[in-house]
C-alpha cells in the first residue's frame, strides 16, 4: 500500500468520525452552528481526498452529503432525524469502504450501485419532500414502475406477465447534451424493451422560452433483459439512473439493504481492529523520548570510558565506583525511558468513548427506546491495551443498558421518571487505577429473578445462594452461563453475557462490579490499571524450575516448620498470624512431581487468593522483578492458571502464575 | 442537415442530432400549426425530442423506424392528443 492511501485512511477515519460526532450533536440541537461547519468541514475535507484516489462512487456520496449539509447550513432544509440518519448512513457506508480500503485497497464491487443510491436518497432530501426522501426505497418511488407494468401489459406484450422485469428511470441531467449524452440513444440501446413513458422533468415552460439544450425529460421504461445488461448500457449516467427489479424482486432488494445496514455495527467493530494498530503520539512526548535515548548514549558512553580506563589498568576500587556510578545512571534512564513509553501508549477515552453515542442511538432506535445518553471524562487517559480493550465489555454493558435497563417511556412515566432513560458512560482516575461506569435510570436487576435464574441454571448451589445476601445474588450476573434474558434478541442474548465482561476485564487487570437498587438503576463499574505493560512479579522455584507470582496478591512469605502444618481431612492448613490458612502446594497445583525429599521447613507464599488468604507452599523464592508481562496468545490462550510469560535475562521463559484461579 | 422545412411541414429523416432541435423549435415557435414528417427519421436526439414533446406539433407520415414507432410516437401523439382532449373539454 502506498504512502498516500496509508495517510488516507488514517484520516479518512478521523474525519468520518469527526463527521458522526458533529452529526449527533446536530440531531440533538439542530441550531448549533459549531458541529454544522465542523461536520461540513469534515465531509467536504473527506470528499476532496477521495478525488485523490480511484474511489469514484465514495466521492459521489460524499459529494451528495455535502450538499445536503451545505444546504443545511444555508437553511436551505430543515434537519430533522431523517436527514441525520441518511448522512448518518451515508458516513457509515464511508467507514465501510474505508474498512475495505484498508483491506484491499479498492472498493468492493457492490460500491458503485451502493454508492449511488445513498446518493440519491441524499440528493432527494434536497429536492423533494423529506416525508417520502427518508425512505432509501421510497414506496412512492415504486408507484410509476406499476403503472409502467400495465401500461406494458396493456399494449399487448403477454410475454411480460411472468417474468422478471428490470424498470428503469432516467432522470438526465439538464446539461447532460453539453457532455455529449443523448438520451433517446441509450435508452435505444437498452434491450428487450417491454414498455416506454416518457415525459417532462417540470412542467415545460411557454413555448417561446423553452430552452432546446437544456434537458428536462424523464424516461421510464421497462426491460426483459436480465439486470446486468440493462445496468451495462446506462455505465455512463449510473449517477442519473435508478434501476428495480419489479416487484418481487424489488422488495426482495429492500430487505436486503437493511440487511446491509443492520450489520453496520459488525463491520464497524471489525474495521476498528485493523485501524488500532496505528497510535497518534503527542510530538511533545516523541521530543522527551528523543531526550532520554540521548542521554543514554551518553551513560553508554561513560561505560565505554570506563572500559578503557579498566584496561589502562586503573585500580579496582575506582573501577568499581565508576561502574556503579554508570549502573545508576543507566538504571534511572531505563526507568524514565519506560515511564516515556508509557507516556507514549496512554491514550484518551475519547478515542474509543466517541464511538458510543452512535451505537447508543443506533440501539435505542431498534429497540425503540428513548434515550439520554451522556458521556463524562473522555480525556481520561490510560494505557492503549487498557482503552481499546474497554470497547467490547463497555458496548456489551451499553447493549444491556439500552435493552434490559431502559424502560419503555409508558412505564417509566407512571413511575414518575423522566421519559427518557438516562445513560452515562464515566470515566474517572482514581489513583493509580482508572474506572469506568455505566449507570442508567433504568427498571434495575431485581434480586429475586436473578435467584430464581441462577437456581434454575444450577450455577449455585441451593443452599449457597440461600446464605448470599442480594447484592451478591445480583453479582451473579457476571457468572459464567448467566443470562436473564427469558427472549433471544440479537442484541443482548447472544450467548456471551456479562461473564464475558468480566473476564475481558480481568485480562487487562481490572475487576467488574455490578450496584443495583431495582426500580432505580444499574451501575457497571469497572475499575482498570492505568498500565498493564509493566508487572512486578516475585519468582519462585519448583524444583529447577521458576514460575512468576504477581507481587501484588502477596502478602508476604514466611518459613513455616512441617510441624506446624496440620491436616485438616485430605486437606493442610497451618496457622500464620494467629489466623488459620489453607496450604496448598504448588506442586499439587501443578500437578508436577514432588521433591525426592521432603524438606524440614515450608517455604510459603502468603497470599491474597479472591477474598481468602492461602499458604502457597514452594521449594525456594527467588528475586522479585519488573517484567513486561506478555499474555498467552494462540493456542495457549486458553490455558488454565497461566497469566502470561515473560522472558528471563537468560532467555528463559518464566511463566507467571494466576494462583486465586489454580486454587479456584 | 436532417430536419428542413418543406412550406408548412417539418420534415425530419435520418439522423436528427442535437443542433436539429434548434431550428425545429424556432419553426414551431413560428407556427405551432406547423406538421411534423417523421417518416424517414432513423433516430431522434433527446434534445429534437423534447421540443416535439413540448410544443406537441400534429405528426404525419407512417414512421418506418421501428423503436420511434413503437416506443416515441405513442408518447408524443398520445400526450399531444390528451392535451386537446383536455382542452377541448
Amino acid at each position: 500500500m502506498d504512502d498516500l492511501l496509508r495517510h488516507f485512511i488514517i484520516e479518512a477515519h478521523e474525519l468520518i468520525q469527526q463527521a458522526t460526532d458533529d452529526l449527533l450533536a446536530l440531531e440533538r440541537n439542530p441550531q448549533a452552528a459549531v458541529p454544522m461547519d465542523s461536520a461540513f468541514r469534515a465531509v467536504h475535507t473527506l470528499k476532496g481526498s477521495v478525488g485523490l484516489f480511484d474511489f469514484a462512487p465514495m466521492g459521489i456520496t460524499l459529494h451528495a452529503a455535502e450538499d445536503l449539509l451545505g444546504a443545511l447550513k444555508d437553511k436551505r432544509a430543515g434537519i430533522d432525524s431523517h436527514v441525520i440518519d441518511s448522512l448518518l448512513a451515508c458516513i457509515a457506508q464511508a467507514e465501510r469502504w474505508v474498512a475495505a480500503i484498508e483491506q484491499t485497497g479498492k472498493l468492493p464491487p457492490d460500491a458503485a450501485e451502493e454508492g449511488y443510491r445513498l446518493a440519491r436518497a441524499l440528493r432527494s432530501q434536497l429536492d423533494e419532500e423529506p416525508a417520502q426522501a427518508a425512505n432509501p426505497v421510497p414506496q412512492a418511488d415504486l408507484g410509476w414502475i406499476e403503472e409502467l407494468i400495465a401500461q406494458g401489459r396493456d399494449q399487448a406484450t403477454p410475454r411480460a406477465q411472468h417474468r422478471p422485469l428490470v424498470a428503469i428511470r432516467y432522470t438526465p441531467r439538464a446539461d447532460c447534451f453539453f457532455a455529449g449524452d443523448d438520451p433517446m440513444a441509450l435508452l435505444r440501446s437498452v434491450p428487450d424493451l417491454v414498455a416506454v413513458r416518457l415525459s417532462a422533468r417540470d412542467p415545460w415552460p411557454p413555448a417561446a422560452e423553452i430552452d432546446p439544450f437544456s434537458c428536462n425529460l424523464r424516461i421510464e421504461a421497462l426491460s426483459g433483459a436480465e439486470l446486468d445488461r440493462v445496468k451495462a448500457v446506462f455505465r455512463f449516467v449510473p449517477d442519473q439512473v435508478t434501476l428495480h427489479e419489479t416487484i418481487g424482486a424489488a422488495q426482495e432488494q429492500a430487505s436486503g439493504m437493511a440487511l446491509a445496514n443492520g450489520g453496520a455495527g459488525v463491520a464497524m467493530g471489525a474495521a476498528g481492529v485493523p485501524g488500532a494498530r496505528i497510535l497518534r503520539v503527542d510530538a511533545s512526548r516523541i521530543d522527551r523520548l528523543a531526550d532520554l535515548v540521548g542521554e543514554l548514549v551518553i551513560a553508554k558512553n561513560a561505560l565505554a570510558h570506563l572500559a578503557g580506563q579498566f584496561n589502562d589498568g586503573l585500580d579496582r576500587k575506582h573501577v568499581s565506583q565508576g561502574l556503579l556510578a554508570s549502573q545508576a545512571a543507566i538504571d534511572r534512564l531505563v526507568a524514565e525511558l519506560h515511564g516515556a513509553v508509557m507516556d507514549v501508549r496512554m491514550m484518551p477515552m475519547r478515542d474509543i468513548f466517541r464511538r458510543f453515542p452512535r451505537a447508543v442511538r443506533d440501539l435505542a432506535g431498534q429497540l425503540d427506546r428513548a434515550i439520554d445518553f451522556s458521556m463524562e471524562g473522555e480525556e481520561v487517559e490510560a494505557d492503549k491495551a487498557v482503552v481499546e480493550g474497554l470497547f467490547e465489555p463497555l458496548l456489551h454493558i451499553l447493549r444491556n443498558a439500552v435493552g434490559h435497563g431502559a424502560e419503555p417511556e409508558p412505564l417509566r412515566l407512571e413511575a414518575g421518571k423522566p421519559s427518557k432513560t438516562r445513560i452515562v458512560l464515566r470515566a474517572y482516575r482514581d489513583g493509580d487505577r482508572v474506572t469506568v461506569e455505566v449507570e442508567d435510570d433504568g427498571r434495575g436487576i431485581d434480586p429475586a429473578a436473578i435467584r430464581e435464574a441462577v437456581h434454575q441454571r444450577g450455577i449455585v448451589s441451593a443452599d449457597h445462594l440461600d446464605r448470599m445476601n442480594d447484592a451478591d445474588a445480583v453479582d451473579l450476573i457476571f457468572a459464567p452461563g448467566f443470562s436473564t434474558a427469558s427472549e433471544v434478541t440479537d442484541l443482548s442474548g447472544r450467548g456471551v453475557g456479562m461473564d464475558a465482561v468480566r473476564s475481558a476485564v480481568e485480562r487487562l487487570g481490572g475487576q467488574a462490579s455490578v450496584r443495583s437498587l431495582p426500580g432505580q438503576g444499574t451501575t457497571i463499574r469497572l475499575s482498570l490499571p492505568l498500565t498493564i505493560v509493566m508487572t512486578k512479579v516475585m519468582a519462585v522455584r519448583l524444583g529447577r524450575e521458576l514460575y512468576g507470582i504477581p507481587l501484588d496478591g502477596i502478602i508476604e512469605t514466611a518459613f513455616v516448620p512441617v510441624s506446624r502444618v496440620l491436616p485438616v481431612r485430605d486437606a493442610e492448613a497451618f496457622v500464620w498470624r494467629e489466623r488459620t490458612l489453607p496450604l496448598v502446594r504448588l506442586v499439587d497445583l501443578l500437578r508436577v512431581r514432588p521433591p525426592v525429599e521432603a524438606p524440614q521447613r515450608l517455604k510459603v507464599v502468603v497470599m491474597a487468593a479472591g477474598d481468602d488468604v492461602v499458604g502457597v507452599a514452594v521449594d525456594g523464592f527467588a528475586e522479585r522483578m519488573d517484567v513486561l508481562m506478555r499474555p498467552m496468545t494462540g493456542i495457549l490462550a486458553g490455558m488454565p492458571g497461566v497469566m502470561g510469560t515473560t522472558l528471563l535475562g537468560d532467555g528463559s521463559v518464566l511463566m507467571i502464575l494466576d494462583i486465586p484461579e489454580l486454587v479456584g | 442537415m436532417s430536419v428542413r422545412l418543406d412550406v408548412n411541414v417539418i420534415i425530419m429523416e435520418g439522423a436528427c442530432r442535437v443542433e436539429d432541435a434548434e431550428p425545429l423549435l424556432r419553426w414551431l415557435q413560428a407556427d405551432s400549426g406547423r406538421m411534423v414528417d417523421l417518416t424517414g427519421a432513423e433516430h431522434l436526439h433527446a434534445a429534437v425530442l423534447q421540443v416535439l414533446l413540448a410544443m406537441r406539433p400534429a405528426i404525419q407520415g407512417t414512421v418506418r423506424d421501428a423503436f420511434i414507432r413503437d416506443w416515441v410516437l405513442p408518447t408524443v401523439m398520445g400526450e399531444s392528443s390528451l392535451e386537446s382532449k383536455s382542452q377541448g373539454g
